[in-house]
């Protein structure tokens, strides 16, 4: 089969389109410089799929700013105002006119009271505008927090009996970057190749290349870092609470800066920049938040936390991972006073077959805390104390748990205490 | 899972077959009956059974084909697609859009704790209260309905401290273990002094110089040690993180 030559099939098409509108005709593409001089690096990636080449052709120049862009080819959507290409984000009047933002408005179903304006300066990351007027640090720095308050005083009412380490990977696992990124995605936001003034208000602008560090997490970067990471120092978990950001991972802004800046420029496609993208999106996502917590309050907010990341399901039951569960079990009983644990085999089949399976339940007293079924009577024992461990720490009072913050609403119902619990049967 | 549990249960078997009559199922030795001797019917079958014949999933067929077709487990037809059976209708055919969630029924669940874990505030305990009131029983729970003792325990260890050590017994146990560390081993000191062996580990250490011995000793035998053994443990190591993890 003969290739298909797309480019010859378009080409008459394209020769019979009228010449583009003068107002964005790029005054500098008839400039005769060499494409690789002239075009910055963004720019060059942004139009990396279009014919670069300068133009002899191209009549009647006008704006002060050079892409390289055929105009003959891909004439632009809009009309620019003047001088807006040179700028590092599309200016805010823009906004205005996108049907990217007025539909992912709609999508969100944001209040009237939320101006397109805000909502396109939540799409402006630190990385594309280094100005904290323009980009959405400020909006995201609430967000979060907005966020990160809910989804822990919300995990720590449902699941009270949660050890530290486990509630971390949980707050992780509804607020983290990674699951942010997925709300967003699920959004339909969607990223330009490369931020600049003349793309779309819409889409989400991020640079690859540049750090980003307006955007400050609480914590503090701890003294000893450098030992942690390098010499495998370990350190408790709860003076987390204290130095750590809200996932309990060290905080160490310097580092990140010093390894964008390491990074060689034309690394696509990893697992770093990969993480780059998450971060710019999961930063989009808070900073929504924050400008719905900035314009509409705090009820809408909290309702807007509460469908588009509370409503995830985690299933925090995969996140354990146990190391000796008998003896952490019988602790746990000896703590609580109940009689010692004592494994009994309920039932079992093919002992002698290939594919024995014992079915192992665990009791204190009369009581059986937990049962598990595996091949062989250690992995079934160990199963079973499994079980019970995780029906321990699962403990829940309830679906509609209340939480400290529904206090805050209007005709609120009286207080009633959350269960606290005592703490976690062994350090992790 | 099947499928691992599957491969390992083949090569224990075919360890059982090479390995001298009479040691052919170490996992027994996990299951301590109770003081009274237990007359539970299928674990005194397995007894008589094990004592008499090999067993069933030991290597038989004539060639390796063979045994390796007599030996693969199919999946549950639940999980085939579609099911090639007669009669089975259409609209109960999983296709590759569902998710078959189906958990055992002794997970662990959010929606169930035992009411033993339950606080004392908690509204669930006075139903189960109700329940048990009902029942006529003491206990919180339905099993409190059967008779426990029927079911052979399995070894479980007691966490509980005894304290029943002094401190001279203690300085004792440590002089002991420096004085001969071969003799009065850890296992040696546990029995003797009625304490678990890691309280042992806790109290003393051994001399240096018997550490490394025991060190090199142990690399020898890890160095005689052929592929299979090798792999055999290293899957096993494996297998035990992955229950960890939740994973089995």
């Amino acid at each position: 089969m003969k290739r298909l030559r797309l480019d010859r099939w378009t080409s008459p098409l394209l020769a019979a389109r009228p010449a583009p509108c003068p107002a964005s005709r790029p005054r500098a593409a008839l400039r005769p410089t060499t494409a690789a001089s002239a075009f910055s690096r963004g720019t060059a990636v942004r139009y990396q799929s279009t014919d670069t080449t300068p133009e002899e052709h191209i009549a009647a120049p006008q704006e002060d700013y050079d892409d390289g862009t055929d105009h003959v080819r891909f004439p632009p959507l809009e009309k620019l105002p003047p001088g807006a290409a040179s700028l590092p984000s599309p200016p805010p009047e823009r906004a205005l006119r996108s049907a990217k933002l007025a539909a992912l408005k709609a999508r969100l179903a944001l209040p009237d009271r939320v101006p397109l304006q805000t909502l396109a300066r939540a799409l402006v990351d630190a990385s594309a505008d280094q100005n904290r007027l323009f980009n959405n640090s400020s909006l995201a720095f609430v967000g979060q927090t907005f966020i990160n308050y809910h989804v822990s005083e919300w995990l720590l009412c449902r699941y009270p009996r949660l050890p530290m380490k486990i509630l971390y990977a949980a707050m992780k696992g509804y607020a983290g970057p990674i699951s942010l990124h997925h709300v967003a995605r699920s959004w339909g936001i969607e990223h330009a190749a490369a931020p600049g003034g003349e793309v779309d208000p819409g889409l989400l602008q991020f640079s690859m290349h540049k750090p980003g560090d307006a955007f400050v997490a609480l914590g503090y970067r701890r003294s000893e870092a450098d030992h942690l990471k390098h010499n495998k120092w370990r350190h408790s978990l709860s003076n987390s609470v204290v130095f750590d950001d809200d996932f309990g991972d060290l905080i160490d802004t310097q580092d990140q800066a010093d390894k964008m800046r390491a990074r060689p420029d034309t690394e696509y496609g990893n697992e770093y920049t990969r993480m780059l993208a998450e971060n710019a999106y999961a930063t989009c996502v808070r900073a929504v938040v924050g400008t719905l917590y900035a314009h509409a309050g705090r009820e809408p907010a909290k309702a807007f936390v509460k469908a588009h990341i509370l409503a995830r399901t985690l299933e925090i039951e995969r996140l354990f991972s146990f190391k000796h569960p008998t003896r952490e079990l019988s602790m746990l009983c000896a703590r609580e006073d109940f009689e010692a644990p004592v494994a009994r085999l309920l039932s079992e089949t093919g002992r002698l077959s290939r594919t024995p399976v014992y079915n192992v339940g665990i009791f204190s007293g009369g009581d059986k805390l937990g049962e598990g079924a595996a091949a062989s009577l250690d992995h079934a024992r160990a199963k079973a104390a499994m079980n019970a461990l995780m029906s321990w720490y699962l403990y829940s009072p309830g679906e509609n748990v209340s939480v400290p913050s529904d206090m805050l609403e209007d005709g609120a119902k009286p207080w009633t205490p959350a269960y606290i619990d005592m703490g976690e049967v062994v350090g992790r | 899972m099947d499928a691992l549990a599957t491969r390992r249960a083949v090569s224990c078997c075919h360890r059982a077959l090479l390995a001298p009559s009479g040691t052919a199922a170490p996992s027994r030795a996990l299951l301590t009956t109770t003081p009274r001797p237990t007359t539970s019917p299928a674990a005194a079958a397995a007894v008589a059974l094990g004592a008499l014949s090999l067993p069933s999933g030991a290597r038989t067929k004539a060639t390796a084909a063979r045994t390796r077709r007599a030996l693969r487990i199919q999946p549950h037809y639940s999980f085939l697609h579609p099911p090639n059976k007669p009669g089975y209708p259409a609209y109960e055919r999983p296709t590759t859009d569902e998710i078959i969630f189906n958990p055992p029924s002794s997970a662990a669940s959010v929606y169930h704790t035992p009411v033993k874990f339950l606080p004392k505030a908690d509204p669930r305990r006075r139903t189960a209260a109700l329940v048990a009131a009902a029942a006529g029983t003491g206990s919180s729970t339905p099993s409190g309905l059967v008779d426990l003792d029927a079911f052979p325990t399995v070894n479980m260890p007691d966490a509980r401290p005894r304290h029943h050590l002094t401190k001279a017994d203690i300085e004792e146990m440590r002089r002991l273990r420096t004085a001969d560390p071969v003799t009065n081993s850890v296992v040696t000191l546990a029995r003797r002094y009625e304490c678990s062996q890691l309280f042992v580990l806790m109290c003393c250490h051994a001399p240096p110089a018997h550490r490394a011995k025991m060190r090199e000793e142990e690399a020898k035998v890890r160095a005689r040690w052929g592929p299979r053994r090798r792999s055999a443990r290293e899957e096993r190591a494996r297998r035990n993180l992955m229950l960890q993890n939740g994973e089995l």
